[in-house]
């Protein structure tokens, strides 16, 4: 018997033939008849509405301060985008505007990038553990059930790849026709990327979807260097606003014919999908929304890197060098020498100093540079993160938090420096219109920018999950746990806050400073949770000592009686 | 003969969650060369006790002494003194096993890590797992990997929580065997288990938890 239990006027059937399948006595056995996936699609989301106990308007109205909040943030970004193109407009000589006009390329090449690397990640097609075990082990119709799943990941990718085209366009200053044709290319494009993801997919490949992500990831770093090559008048670029269109209707036709092709393929190959390939994509999908929930930015991280570590699966192992804090910051280097990824994406941050200035943003040059290290540094951080998250792999050596948080920082410290000595130039001024800077001034913007990223990273990847055994904290919105809502802001903080000074004109001596406290808060021996249970260990010994005075009292009182 | 160093000295121990009392007024004293085993049903408080010996837990009252030195988890004496396994181990998840293990013998100031790296490696039977990354081992393998990472360092105190968990039947009668050697050789052991013929080889005194004493 079903398990279902509808109510009277539902007119819904979930299992409309072989319901009777019974092979009781001589009777032939009914033959089974197979569900159309709509149909089992249709039971889940019938159950799943059944037990909702909230309708939309009701979520909408209990999140109002959210909604709010979105809609201020969704505001102030409007108004970023037209100030930065009032700001942008002022340049006006031939090689500023041409730097601009490949920006929207950069974009356009950098998006695939991101789009092949993500679908690459996740199938782009998945299920979840759930699906895998009740639905695909049935002889369901796996490509109607998976259709669905790869057009909600084309629609992503359309939705994402539009605002970032049409955002980059219209932050460089971009007519209204040139924001709405990059705007399409860009969406197009990745699009595309995600469709020939999807196709590799099913032909049980990834070497193709590999290699056109590290192609594409260099494509967008070479377009960056033509954009500071330009803008500082090392080669010029002859391109009109219309011919720049025309390049962004090239796109366009390119891209679609791409995306029907590779559409078809995937589309055809959906059955193929082995279901542990689907599964893991949604396994890795539901790790990661629970960290989200929990605003836990660092566990969904370590989620990704675990799962990276387990495809590889195995290495060839490297003898270690050095006794003490030299094995831990030998190993650093080693381990950043096997997955050298996070090195391309150092490399790739030196250029955001030299665009800012080559596009006349100098003033913002600090801020932007700093988060952008600060996003490139916390996958060098990955020792460090293991060393904080847990007390186990602490216990195991034999040095205090601040030998051991220094020794995994070291190497990554290292490169940051070289990243400050190479971002220099930027800051004396070379692109149209930007500032310019004394050698001294600008090796110490460089310095205090560097120390801004590299800090923010640090108090990012030394984060703890929210602890929900705490006292709540009451909002609007319901009880909340105390730091959840911090963890947002955690080291884009610091980046800003340490550039803010250089950003406001005043000396980059005061960033510095800032900077070095922030250095001893966060390299000390000490986090949050050992400060607290060192004052829970001084109360009970004042509450001891206390005991004991009063004891002594009273015997004393006792004896003179 | 000569009177054995105390390893570890635990004085009026309590810990409580809520008004849940897990265990008071628990006191221990462990001298070189001695191995404890606690017992008990699950819930009786083994796994807390370890904590708080470890110092990954908090006691609510009383004192933990290692080698006079007052337990402080931050403390680096400590580390260099007390090699835990329980359940908190990590691991990175970009070194292989036999870098792990490497890594903690350098660190440790081991004279000769590469041969004692080698030869730990050999016992735990991870040989052919040497290369392979944390996340890819069977859970029995993690467990025999956590277990390494206590005997290719430097210690006079060892603490273990179940150590004979997700191993066989061969790797049992191997840690009896491993921890019988240990404590020999002057070791001071504490352990939790529910393995019988663990406890009967290896401990020199049982202590059942959750029990009126």
């Amino acid at each position: 018997m079903s398990t279902y239990e509808g109510s009277e006027d539902d007119a819904f059937e979930p299992y409309p033939a072989h319901h009777d399948a019974g092979f009781e006595g001589d009777e032939e056995p009914t033959r089974l008849v197979v569900p159309p996936a709509a149909e089992l699609k249709d039971l889940i989301r019938h159950w799943r509405k059944g037990r909702a106990t909230r309708n939309l308007w009701e979520a909408f109205s209990d999140a109002y301060i959210a909604v709010i909040a979105a809609l201020m943030i969704g505001g102030a970004l409007v108004n970023v985008v037209i100030r930065a193109q009032r700001v942008v407009s002022e340049c006006t000589s031939v090689s500023c505007l041409s730097a601009r006009t490949v920006l929207p390329w950069a974009a356009l090449v950098l998006s695939v990038a991101l789009a092949l690397a993500v679908s690459r990640l996740f199938g782009p097609v998945l299920a979840s553990a759930a699906e895998g075990f009740w639905l695909l082990d049935t002889p369901v119709n796996r490509p109607r059930l998976l259709g669905p799943r790869l057009m909600a990941a084309l629609v992503i990718a359309v939705v994402v790849g539009a605002l970032v085209g049409a955002a980059i366009a219209a932050l460089t200053g971009g007519s209204g026709l040139v924001i709405v044709v990059w705007s399409i290319a860009t969406a197009l494009a990745a699009t595309s990327a995600v469709s020939c993801a999807a196709a590799q997919q099913g032909a049980e490949r990834h070497r193709l979807t590999q290699a056109a992500t590290y192609l594409f990831g260099v494509l967008g770093v070479v377009a960056l260097v033509v954009v500071i090559g330009i803008a500082s008048d090392w080669f010029s670029l002859p391109i009109t606003a219309g011919a720049d269109a025309e390049i962004g209707f090239g796109v366009i036709a390119v891209s679609t014919v791409l995306l029907v092709v590779s559409l078809v393929l995937a589309v055809r190959r959906l059955g193929s999908i082995r279901r542990t390939r689907l599964t893991s994509g949604g396994a890795l999908v539901r790790g990661i929304s629970g960290a989200f929930f929990a605003l836990d930015f660092g566990l969904a991280r370590d989620i990704v890197v675990e799962r990276r570590a387990v495809a590889v699966g195995s290495v060839k192992p490297r003898r270690g060098k050095g006794l003490g804090r030299q094995a831990l910051v030998w190993r650093e280097w080693q381990r950043l020498l096997r997955f050298p990824q996070p090195l391309f994406m150092l490399a790739v941050t030196l250029v955001v100093p030299y665009a800012c200035d080559a596009l006349g943003m100098s003033t913002l040059s600090p801020v932007v540079a700093a988060l952008a290290l600060f996003g490139a540094t916390i996958p060098l951080l990955g020792g460090l993160r293991v060393l904080t998250r847990t007390g186990g792999l602490q216990r195991c050596l034999p040095f205090t938090l601040s030998q051991l948080k220094i020794s995994a920082i070291t190497v990554p410290a290292a490169l940051v420096a070289v990243w400050a000595v190479l971002t220099v130039p930027a800051y004396l001024g070379f692109g149209d219109g930007a500032a310019e800077h004394t050698v001294d001034e600008a090796l110490l913007m460089a310095i205090a920018t560097a120390a801004a990223g590299l800090l923010g990273a640090i108090r990012w990847v030394q984060a703890k999950g929210p602890d929900f055994s705490a006292p709540m904290i009451s909002t609007p919105s319901g009880a909340f746990p105390p730091g959840l809502m911090t963890n947002v802001f955690r080291g884009f903080d610091l980046c800003l806050i340490g550039t803010a000074p250089m950003l406001f004109g005043f000396s980059p001596l005061w960033s510095l400073a800032i900077c070095a406290i922030a250095a001893l808060i966060l390299l000390n021996s000490m986090d949050a949770e050992a400060i607290r249970a060192r004052q829970v260990e001084q109360q009970r010994e004042l509450e001891r000592a206390k005991r004991q005075r009063e004891a002594a009292a009273s015997a004393a009182k006792q004896k003179k009686r | 003969m000569a009177k054995r160093t105390t390893v570890l000295k635990v004085s009026g121990l309590k810990r409580a969650f809520g008004s849940h009392t897990i265990f008071d007024k628990f006191s221990l004293e462990v001298r070189a060369g001695e191995a404890i085993a606690l017992t008990g049903r699950n819930g009786a408080g083994k796994s807390t006790l370890l904590r708080c010996l470890v110092g990954a837990d908090r006691p609510d009252d009383g004192t933990i002494e290692v080698l006079g030195t007052a337990m402080s988890e931050a403390s680096p004496e400590i580390r260099r003194n007390v090699a835990t396994v329980i359940d908190d181990l990590d691991f990175f998840p970009d070194l292989s096993v036999v870098e792990h293990l490497d890594l903690l013998a350098r660190a440790h100031g081991h004279d000769d890590p590469d041969a004692m790296v080698d030869e730990v490696l050999d016992e735990v039977q991870l040989v052919p797992q040497s290369g392979q990354l944390p996340g890819t081992l069977s859970s029995g393998q993690r467990r025999r990997l956590a277990l390494a990472t206590a005997f290719v360092r430097p210690r006079k105190l060892l603490i273990m929580d179940e150590p004979e968990q997700r191993l066989d039947t061969e790797g049992v009668a191997w840690l009896s065997q491993r921890l019988q050697a240990e404590r020999q050789s002057g070791l001071a052991i504490v352990f939790a288990s529910h393995e019988p013929s663990l406890v009967e080889s290896v401990a020199t005194r049982v202590v059942r938890l959750g029990e009126p004493s």
